[in-house]
């Protein structure tokens, strides 16, 4: 499990990379391509629960680290610094979405794999929706500016899922593959330790 | 529940509980370790992303290639003589004003920079460039080109930086508009439905008359930017219950950045 694990950490890392080189679909209101829900939504499934969150930590520090901002804001003597939004929110993200996909695992042990593709589908736009959801109040709160919802946004957090819907069948089979490689197999259910 | 699994899941809120205590300079800290971690990546990808561009876009012939370059050679020949009128205008320049006892206009140092890599995220606008304070950087410095302002820098790893774009809503600019004693801040908008995205200037007086295609300049005030430089031009101007409205096109195309400029401080 140990060496599959690794190899979802650089497909994570790949991802992240990978992301920065894609280009946003202007047919889709400017949405973007987000490939690491995909890679964690995977290990989700793949992983037993202590797993998925050592995963859900890593991919949600890496996001946190490329996107957080620290903000300069007022001027003069009531001038300060502030971080806009946490580092480790996306980590709570990833583990409660993870632990929504965790309780598929029965299903997807019996071998299917539909459950990755709508699920990831569903999971990256609602990530999309609660980063927006919380720089909004965020926002709200430092400069004063209106909430505000329209097409556009909209699109912004569809869009992403639309596009991992869509991806998610080849991630799911190169993941697959690649457990297949270190000889690590998903869809074995573990033996059941002692209960507390 | 499992043993191991309630022990996991201990160490899981421990260290997020450390992660939310981090404040702004260990959030920094973090981040610019990250950066510098995945820059030589997004270099090696950025070179590969320029190497398949050429290869697709610079397939020229023997002949094609020689007229570029003797257009080139002219337009070379043409900069030269005008960086040569303009320096003596500089150097009259400022003669002229320490006669008139003004303060000598400051020319900035300036490093060339290049775009490595466009935000993945969908709410933020920011871009990477290949510089970092091995270089001279460091954060909230502005960025531009030729055209005019591209934003600031934010996190500074060694060998690679952050740049927040104007059209980020959390890029604030103070600015002001040619020909008008209008003052306002210039920021972006969350979220922009068209390629190239708008800007907002908020806080300009009700009663100004302000027409499409006036010029918009960076006013000087909070210290970040210098003043007098052009950020771009107004769209459109509304007047709101509280304050009047314009948007802008931005000077630069944000979109399509490959090179850009940071401006370390006077020369």
């Amino acid at each position: 499990m140990i060496r599959f694990f690794l190899i979802l950490l650089l497909a994570a890392f790949g991802a992240i990379i990978m992301q920065y080189f894609i280009p946003a679909l202007p047919f889709l209101s400017g949405a973007r391509v987000i490939l690491l829900p995909l890679v964690f939504f995977f290990g989700a499934l793949a992983l037993p629960f202590s797993g998925m969150l050592a995963l859900a930590f890593a991919c949600g520090l890496m996001w946190d680290a490329l996107t957080v901002q620290v903000l300069d804001i007022g001027m003069g003597p009531t001038s300060a610094t502030v971080v806009e939004i946490a580092m480790g929110w996306s980590i709570v993200l990833y583990a409660v979405l993870g632990a929504i996909m965790s309780g598929f695992r029965p299903l997807f042990q019996r071998g299917r794999w539909e459950i990755h593709c709508l699920m990831s589908g569903f999971c990256t736009s609602f990530m999309v929706l609660a980063e927006y959801l919380m720089i909004s109040v965020r926002r709200a709160a430092l400069y004063n500016v209106p909430f505000e919802f329209n097409r556009d946004i909209w699109w912004r957090i569809g869009g992403p899922g639309l596009v991992a819907l869509i991806l998610a069948p080849a991630v799911f089979f190169f993941l697959k593959s690649m457990a297949a490689l270190v000889g690590y197999n998903p869809y074995v259910v573990e033996p059941q330790e002692e209960e507390v | 529940m499992r043993r191991f699994t309630i022990f996991a899941l201990l160490v899981f809120v421990l260290a997020v509980g450390g992660l939310f205590a981090l404040g702004p300079s260990g959030t920094q800290r973090a981040q610019t370790s990250f950066l510098g971690m995945i820059a030589p990546f997004l270099k090696t990808g950025s070179d590969l992303e320029r190497k398949i561009t050429a290869v697709r876009q610079g397939l020229k012939t023997l002949q094609e290639l020689e007229t570029e370059n003797q257009q080139l050679a002219v337009s070379n020949k043409k900069f030269l003589a005008e960086n040569q009128t303009l320096r003596g205008l500089e150097a009259e320049n400022n003669r002229l004003r320490a006669a008139m006892h003004y303060r000598e206009r400051a020319v900035f140092q300036l490093v060339p920079a290049r775009v490595i890599a466009r935000d993945a995220s969908s709410w933020w606008n920011t871009i990477k460039i290949d510089r970092g304070s091995a270089d001279g950087l460091e954060s909230d410095m502005p960025v531009l080109t030729e055209s005019g302002l591209v934003g600031k820098t934010t996190t500074v790893a060694e060998h690679a930086a952050t740049v927040v774009l104007i059209s980020d809503e959390n890029c604030k600019v103070a600015s002001s508009i040619e020909g008008t004693r209008e003052q306002g801040i210039i920021s972006g908008e969350r979220a922009s439905g068209t390629s190239q995205p708008a800007l907002c200037m908020r806080f300009l007086s009700k009663t100004a008359n302000l027409k499409p295609e006036q010029k918009v300049y960076s006013s000087g005030v909070g210290g970040v930017f210098p003043a007098g430089v052009f950020i771009g031009v107004i769209k459109e101007f509304r007047v709101r219950e509280l304050d009047g409205y314009a948007t802008l096109l931005p000077a630069v195309d944000l979109t399509t950045l490959e090179d850009v400029f940071v401006v370390l401080g006077k020369k």
